[in-house]
């Protein structure tokens, strides 16, 4: 099974992009800030992360460059979503390493599309 | 066995550097060295005259740690110079700054609360989601009441969404009816819909 890690630090947001995905058949896991979506990418292969930019302790760029540095070393794609709509946002997460960039709400079927598209092939089933 | 008298001993003492003088912590909060720096911006917890100069680093300094040094020294000042100059962070484009500012601001409850009135009415929606965010953790009276003014009011639908994730570990039955206001407000939010879904089996005690 596809397994997902959603970094939120607003605990309703975890829910909802949790319910969404495992609702569409992916493995999800949780991290409320970026240095525990780390620790958790270091002990646990994932192949998708979902991650907010705003974040105490380690903000959402921060953790996707983390990700991508040799301490961690995943090349597993990586969905940012944030309230943020700044010029330039999204060239931060794509600097840092990101994937795609989403600006929230996500549409629920939009974002099952998107994470399926993410995990090319895998799917949220596989 | 009698004491033996000690004899005096021939080691050097150890020299204990004299503490810096305020004006040289000042200097070295502007170092090449981070640590320096770090150290230097610990150092000046209860030097008033330190607050320009700390301001001042707030929005250049680029190592994460010193930058935390820096707004920990600033808030436990807790004045209403330290948080409107931190306050200013709020719409920076840099998320790690402006995430360590709220936080910052969340832990002043003497002079963070005065911005409030300028903070909910802030022209620019992500100021007030970062608003939400301290008001999350602000040791505050009033902090709901202002969380569930937002909620009542504000016209963004991600300003509600914080306010609401803000509110929730608070909340109680009797906030259901503006939680319910706020999804019929923004009928076609999922999001928001379904997060006040989620809650309300808590709040009304049918979990």
């Amino acid at each position: 099974m596809t397994r997902v890690l959603v970094v939120d630090d607003a605990a309703t947001v975890r829910l909802y992009h949790t319910s969404l995905l495992r609702e569409a058949g992916f493995d999800v896991a949780e991290a409320a800030n970026g240095l525990e979506a780390v620790e958790a990418a270091m002990s646990t292969p994932y192949d998708l992360f979902v991650v907010d930019v705003n974040m105490p302790k380690m903000n959402g760029y921060a953790c996707v460059e983390t990700l991508r540095s040799e301490t961690v070393g995943t090349a597993a794609p990586v969905l940012m979503i944030s309230t943020e709509d700044r010029p330039g946002d999204a060239d931060r997460a794509y600097q840092a390493g990101a994937n795609l960039y989403m600006v929230k709400p996500v549409d629920a079927e939009r974002l099952v599309r998107v994470a399926t598209m993410l995990t090319a092939g895998k799917g949220p089933a596989a | 066995m009698g004491l033996v008298r000690k004899t005096a001993s021939t080691e050097p003492e150890e020299v204990v550097p004299p503490e810096p003088s305020v004006e040289t912590l000042l200097q070295q909060v502007q170092d090449t060295d981070p640590e320096l720096r770090r150290e230097a911006a610990l150092s000046l917890v209860e030097v008033a005259e330190a607050v320009p100069v700390l301001l001042a680093r707030v929005g250049v300094e680029t190592e994460a740690r010193v930058r935390d040094a820096v707004l920990t020294t600033l808030a436990a000042h807790d004045t209403a110079t330290v948080a409107a100059g931190l306050a200013v962070h709020l719409a920076s484009d840099e998320a790690g700054l402006r995430t360590a500012v709220a936080e910052a601001l969340a832990t002043m409850p003497r002079s963070a609360p005065d911005l409030m009135p300028d903070l909910l009415a802030a022209p620019d929606h992500d100021v007030r989601v970062m608003t939400a965010m301290i008001l999350a953790d602000l040791p505050h009276p009033d902090a709901k009441t202002w969380l569930l003014r937002m909620i009542a009011e504000d016209p963004h639908p991600n300003v509600v969404t914080g306010a609401i994730d803000a509110l929730l570990p608070a909340a109680d039955a009797g906030d259901v009816p503006v939680l319910q206001a706020a999804v019929a407000r923004f009928p076609d939010d999922p999001f928001l819909r379904f997060t006040v879904q989620a809650a309300l089996p808590r709040l009304t005690g049918t979990a």
